[in-house]
This record gives structure tokens, sequence and C-alpha cells, in this order.
């Protein structure tokens, strides 16, 4: 009883503030394209790359080294000299070392031959190198393929709804989604391999997924109210985002000391799923609320 | 109690089973004995016997091989050895009998358990991708370049090789190689060095790399090519060796030959030769110059001998060192120059050492995203049979992808592993949906409400569908595979497993 109540106190809250409510996302929409525009002027970019989008030479050492000791040593021969290491899950142990550096495959395999005073062969060692010319226009290309990817999606989203409205609703929460992931991984610092990019373009198909769930749910049927539809509809939403993001969290606490390339595609979705909660059923489920009751005059309804 | 299957149901079932024919084998592999053959060294008398790359050893002089590891050891305690001994390999169905003083120069491993196929970044080898280093390419000018350098890659005795012409997003042409297993050392001299080879006297150019000018070339022949001699130098303590083999010239060329020898005085200080050296460039850098004996003088002879060298720091290595010019260059001189300078845009060459913890973790990864899953959809629905559908459906979905990726021989590589992992994502929304739906509105028939549902999941197929299409040629096709992988998944879903995941879950309902 006890919660029904307060479902109810809840309800006609939302209902009287559901428009002020929008306040919210529009402001943080605001402050993160102020903040992207200032990011990119002084950054000349959108993120911050990481090699495979600057171009350099990744070695990754199956042997335990101790990594700040390296970084000391050759922190001056290696441009951009970054480590790190990667751990077994189970037993702790550690794999390997991974140096990352700007400097050419071949320099970077002599300096650290001579260094560890052994020949890096392909049972000792991996080595992998990316031109800049090539990750330079492997990054235009993941970026041209984000926007067509939004294009598209937008697109099929209209022919879907056939109304301007509550299309338009839908896109603009997967580009708020897109857009505040981008802010909050920026604000971390986080350094974007090209597998990071296909996060984002990953985010696009899981964001679009529960906000056409609203908006059929919403727009095509018509049985019960607006606001019974609306909740229902967030049961199901809720549902889905939050297994997607709980497997996702679970899978990213198992790679982590593992993989940089799937974690990174893992931290990207679960931070952009969270945006997708609010933006799902703040910023689209009012905008839509506000247009289904704009149409049938406000009243109608309850 | 009973259970009718509907036909959406029989069809992923038949599905799955084709997917777990497609991925285990029929019989399976598993069961197997032996060891595989990668690949037989093509001047061996294993090769010559009949051995071949593909074949199955499981048994060495009637000892049985269940491993690898039996495999090496058993060569191992009989070569090398003094005198040639014979050597009896059993395959599934042939008895091979060899004589030799050296070990079959046979590679392999053990049989794989599954057909899936791994990338390079799971299974090791290396990837390059090429272009040209001041011209953009066009389609049929990269096809140029992939003959060239396959052919280049194969006469210098790589196999399990893969090249082919990419292109991307923007219009550009790039050559991708790709080589399983082993890579060699210098195949970043193989594919980027032009291999221009041209053999001078003064300024005229006798005769040019490539079957234009060269008919054959003496290999793996003693009487003809090998290494001559080795020495230490004694102010540096480095070994140096040198080479020599024989090539003939084709009539054209031995004829240019003549006509330009012909000309040529005596050398002064050494009377037996001609006045001027047959100078051989490699991509324009003088690698040897050799006197021209003055019997040569005008006369049309199509045998030319051939010298380099080569040293490093012990004999061993500079031996190998050596060998291995002498291979490169004999390769050059076969298959010609390349037409374009060219640039190593990218080249990874992965160990695959830690592939085999990597594949351990992802399917850590796997099951702890499933167990994610099952707490929160037990924890929401509270009813066993539709959260156990619903996760049996989303495994079939996993062996249905791979399966159609062993099926299609597509090589899993880590943006494949994601694409998989977003489509269970999606997979499970869409599931969600179907169950969520069959229980609203009570007053229309589930036939009904299901309908409505697949009117959503259709539309978020759409949209993966069309947001995925960029990828396929972004960045020249190397994020490929999650594009590949995703679009079967989600397609999959479409069409088999979310249709019959509705009729189980109107059985249930029912």
């Amino acid at each position: 009883m006890e919660q029904e109540k307060s479902k109810n106190n809840f309800r006609e809250w939302y209902d009287k503030n559901y428009k002020k409510l929008l306040i919210i996302p529009l402001i943080i929409i605001i402050l993160s394209l102020f903040y992207m525009f200032n990011f990119y002027s002084q950054n000349n970019d959108f993120i911050y790359k990481d090699l495979s989008l600057t171009g350099g030479t990744t070695v990754t050492l199956q042997i335990d080294l101790d990594k700040q000791k390296l970084e000391q040593d050759l922190s001056d021969k290696l441009t951009d000299l970054e480590t790190s290491e990667i751990y077994d899950i189970i037993t702790r142990e550690k794999k390997a070392t991974i140096i990352k550096t700007t400097a050419p495959a071949q320099d970077t395999k002599n300096i650290l031959e001579n260094y560890l005073g052994y020949k890096l062969t392909e049972e000792n060692s991996s080595v992998e190198f990316t031109g800049s010319s090539l990750s330079e226009s492997f990054y235009k290309q993941l970026i041209l393929a984000i926007i067509f990817a939004f294009i598209l999606m937008a697109i099929v989203v209209f022919i879907i709804f056939r109304t301007f409205t509550p299309s338009l609703a839908v896109i603009i929460s997967a580009f708020a989604d897109i857009l505040m992931t981008l802010v909050f991984v920026n604000l971390l610092g986080m350094k974007i391999s090209s597998a990071g990019i296909v996060a984002f373009l990953m985010l696009i198909g899981y964001s679009v997924d529960t906000d056409i769930l609203l908006t059929t749910r919403i727009l095509k049927r018509k049985e019960s109210t607006l606001d019974k539809r609306m909740f229902e509809a967030f049961k199901t939403g809720i549902t889905m985002t939050l297994t997607s993001l709980f497997a996702i969290a679970f899978a990213l606490f198992v790679v982590r000391s593992f993989s940089d390339v799937l974690s990174q595609i893992f931290t990207i979705l679960v931070i952009g799923l969270c945006f997708d909660i609010f933006n799902t059923w703040v910023t689209n489920a009012s905008i839509l609320k506000w247009h289904v009751e704009k149409k049938q005059g406000v009243g109608n309804e309850n | 109690m009973k259970i009718k299957f509907t036909w959406k149901i029989w069809i992923l079932i038949i599905v799955l089973l084709f997917s777990l024919l497609s991925i285990f084998g029929f019989p399976p592999t598993f069961f197997q004995q032996g060891v595989l053959i990668t690949s037989v060294d093509q001047n061996s008398t294993a090769f010559e016997q009949g051995l071949r790359q593909g074949q199955i050893i499981t048994a060495i002089d009637g000892k049985e091989i269940s491993s690898l590891e039996d495999f090496t050891n058993i060569l191992q305690n009989k070569f090398p050895s003094q005198e040639k001994i014979k050597t009896t390999v059993f395959t599934e169905d042939v008895e091979y009998i060899l004589f030799s003083n050296e070990a079959p120069e046979i590679i392999a491993t053990n049989i794989p358990k599954t057909n899936i196929k791994t990338g390079l970044d799971l299974s090791g080898g290396a990837r390059a991708l090429v272009k040209a280093e001041d011209k953009q390419l066009s389609s049929s000018e990269v096809s140029d370049l992939v003959d060239i350098t396959s052919n280049r890659l194969n006469e210098f005795g790589l196999s399990d090789i893969n090249v082919v012409s990419v292109s991307d997003l923007t219009g550009n042409n790039y050559m991708l190689i790709e080589i399983a297993g082993a890579t060699p050392d210098d195949l970043e001299d193989l594919i980027s060095k032009q291999g221009k080879f041209d053999a001078r006297i003064g300024e005229d150019i006798v005769f040019s790399g490539g079957d234009k000018d060269v008919a054959s070339v003496c290999r793996n022949d003693a009487t003809c090519a090998g290494i001559e001699t080795c020495k230490q130098d004694e102010t540096t303590q480095e070994y140096f060796c040198t080479f020599r083999f024989v090539i003939y010239l084709t009539e054209k060329a031995a004829e240019q030959h003549a006509e330009i020898t012909g000309k040529l005085g005596i050398n002064e200080t050494h009377p037996e030769y001609l006045e001027k050296k047959l100078d051989l460039y490699l991509d324009d850098n003088l690698v040897d110059s050799l006197f021209i004996s003055k019997d040569l003088k005008g006369r049309v002879t199509t045998q030319i001998q051939i010298q380099g060298s080569g040293s490093d720091q012990t004999y061993e290595e500079a031996l190998d060192n050596t060998k291995n010019e002498m291979k490169k260059l004999q390769t050059i001189l076969i298959t010609g120059s390349l037409p374009y300078k060219l640039e190593i845009v990218k080249l990874d060459t992965i160990s695959p050492l830690l592939g085999k913890d990597f594949i351990r973790t992802i399917l850590l990864a796997g099951l702890a995203a499933l167990i994610a899953v099952a707490i929160i959809i037990f924890f929401r629905y509270k009813k066993f049979k539709s959260s156990f559908a619903l996760l049996f459906t989303c495994i079939s979905e996993i062996i249905i992808i791979l399966g159609i990726a062993s099926f299609i021989e597509w090589n899993l590589d880590l943006p494949s592993i994601a694409g998989i992992l977003a489509t269970i994502g999606t997979g499970i929304d869409q599931q969600i949906i179907i169950l969520d739906e069959s229980k609203q509105s009570r007053d229309l028939s589930i036939k009904q409400r299901l309908k409505r549902a697949f009117a959503i999941i259709l539309g978020a197929y759409f949209t993966a569908l069309v947001a995925l299409i960029p990828l396929m040629w972004a960045g020249a096709g190397l994020l490929k595979g999650f594009a590949i992988t995703t679009l079967i998944g989600i397609t999959t879903g479409v069409l088999i497993t979310r249709p019959a995941f509705t009729d189980i879950v109107k059985k249930i309902e029912e």
C-alpha cells in the first residue's frame, strides 16, 4: 500500500513537472556542447587518441618486467613511452608487459633488444605498428562511419514512426547519449582506441532500442492511459538496460586486467548505458509525453 | 507433459544442430588421435614421399602419437643421426617410409578441437597493410601488386599466406597481407622492398629481374647454388660468408649481353678479364661487381653466375644471414620488381602464446555476463520456465553465430568477439520485449500481442543493421569482423531465434 501511494505521488509530481524536468537534459546538453567546443579548440580534436589512432608501436613482452624501472630507463629513448601490464584473472600471475611508444617499430625493437639483452621473436613478444598516415585516415573514417551510422539510423527511425517530433525525440536522445558519454570519457582523460570508437557505434544501437520500445508503446498503442503505457514501457526498458549494463559490467570485471581493447569497449558501453537510462526516461519520455498531450489536448487522457 | 514443437521451434533446433556440426565437424575432431601437418618443406624427402599439409599423423615407427609433445619427442630422440635411418610415418590411411639422417621437415600442430578459426590477434601471425609510397593506386594496380607479392612470398617458401586488396571508405586502396603462424624476420624487406634488380655493364642494363630476362634460377641444387666460404674478419671479429648461384637468361637477354660485352676491351691489370665489370644493383644499390671472363666477350651465353654475401657476429648467424640473402635475391630474380615503391602503413606480428589465455579470459567474461543476465531475469520474472527459455535462446544464438562463422571460415578476431557480445546484448533486450509484451493487454490474443512485440523488434533490427553498414569499409576493413558477426547475430535473431522464442513463450503462456 505504502508503495502504491508513493507511486501515485510520483505520478502526480511527474505529470505536473515533466516539462520542467526537460530543463535538466537541456542544461547538460548545452554544458556538454560547450565543453566539447572548448575541448576541440584546445586539442584540435574530439577525443584523446591512443596509439591505434595517432600511429606508433605497441610491444607486448611476455615476461615479468619492472615497469617503473623500464619507464625510467627508456623514457628518453622511446618517445611518449607508456607501459602497462596484464594479469591472469584467477591466478593474478603477471602475463606480460605492454610498451607503447610513438617511435617506429624497428627503432623500438632495437632499443628494447639492447635493453633486454635478447632478441625479440614471436616466441617472446608481439609487435604492432601503425603508421601515422594510416591511423589518421583510420580515425577520419571511423568518425565518418559513426556519422553515416547515425544518419542512417535517423532515417530508419523517421520511416518507422512517420511523425516528426517523436522521431526527433529518439534521435535527440541517442545524440545526447553519445555526447554525454564523450564528455564523460574526456573528463576521465581516457585515451580512445579504434575499438573505443566502435563502442560509440554500439552505443547507437543499444540506446535506440529502448527509445523505439518507448515510442512504439506510446504512439502505436491505444489501450489504457498514457501514463500507464509509459510506466509499462519503463518496466520493460529498464530491465533491458539493466541486463545489458550488468552483463557488460560483469564482463568488464573479468577482462579488465587482460585486454585493453575489450576493457575500453565495455567501459564506454557501461558509461553510455547509464546515460541512456537518463536520456530515454527523462529526455525522450518527457518530449514524447509533451507531444502526445499537446496533440490530444491536456486532460483528455486522464 | 508432452510438448509439441511448432515449425519455428523445429527450425531453431535444426539450425542449432547444423551449427554444432559445423563447429565440431563430423565426426567430431576431438575424438581424433594424432597431430595435424601444417606444412612440409617442398624439397624434403617427406614431401617427395607424398606427405602433405592437412594430413594427420597418427603414429611414427609404430608408436602412437596423441599429442604434439609425442611427435617432437620421438623425432628428437631419433635425429640427427650419423647415417640415414628409416622412419615410418603412419597417417590415417597410408604409411610412408622415409630414409634420412635428418628429422623429416614437417611442422605439425595438435588437431584443433573445433572448426572455429581465430584471427591473427588471437592465434598469432603477421599482418601488413601496404600502400604505394607516393601514389594513389587504382584497384587494378593493387591487384597487380597482389599477384606479384603473393608470387614473391610463395617463391620465398611461405605457406598459409593471404594477400588481398582492400579499399576503404574514402577510396584508398591497400594491399593486405596476412601470414598465419611463423613469420620470417625479414618480412618487412620482402614486402616493402621494390626488388628492382639490374645487372649493368657501365651504363648499359644487361638484364633485369623477372621472367622477361631471367628464364630460370638455380635453387636448392648444390651443383649450381650454395654458400661458398665463411671467414672471420680479423679486425672486426665478424664472420663473413659468400654465396653464389647460377641463373639462366632468356635468348633475348643473352644476345644483349653478347652485344654489350662485344664492345669491351681487355682489363689491363687482370688480362684474363674484360675491362668493365658486371655490376649487380638491387633497388639502385650496388650489391656486387663481378669480373667478366675474357672468353665471354661477344658470346651469346645464357648462363650467368650471381654472387653476394652476408655477415654477422657468430658463424651460425652469418651463415643463416647469407642463406637468407641468397634466398631473397633468388626470389627477386624470379618474380621481378614490384611496379611501385611501397610503404608499410601497418605491420603487426603477434605472438601465438598469449592467445590461449586470451580465449580463456573471453570465455570467462562470457560466462560472467550470462550469470549477470540470469540473475536479473530470474529476479525480474521469478518464473523459471520463461527465464530458462530466454537463457537457452541466448546460448543458441551464440552457437549459431559460431556455427555460421566456422561454416564461412570467418576468422574470429577481437572485433568479431566484441560483435558477438553486442549481439547477445541486443538479443536479450529483444527477448525481454517479447516476454513483456506477451503479458500486456490481456484483452488481445497472445498471437496479436506477440505480433506487436515483433514490430518493435523489427524497428530495432533495422536501425542496428543500417548503423553497421559503414563499418564494413571503414578503416580498410580491419573492423569488418565486428560488422560481420553482429550482422550474422542480429539477422539470425530476427529470422530464427526470436520467432522460436515467441513460440516457446506462447506455449508457456498457454
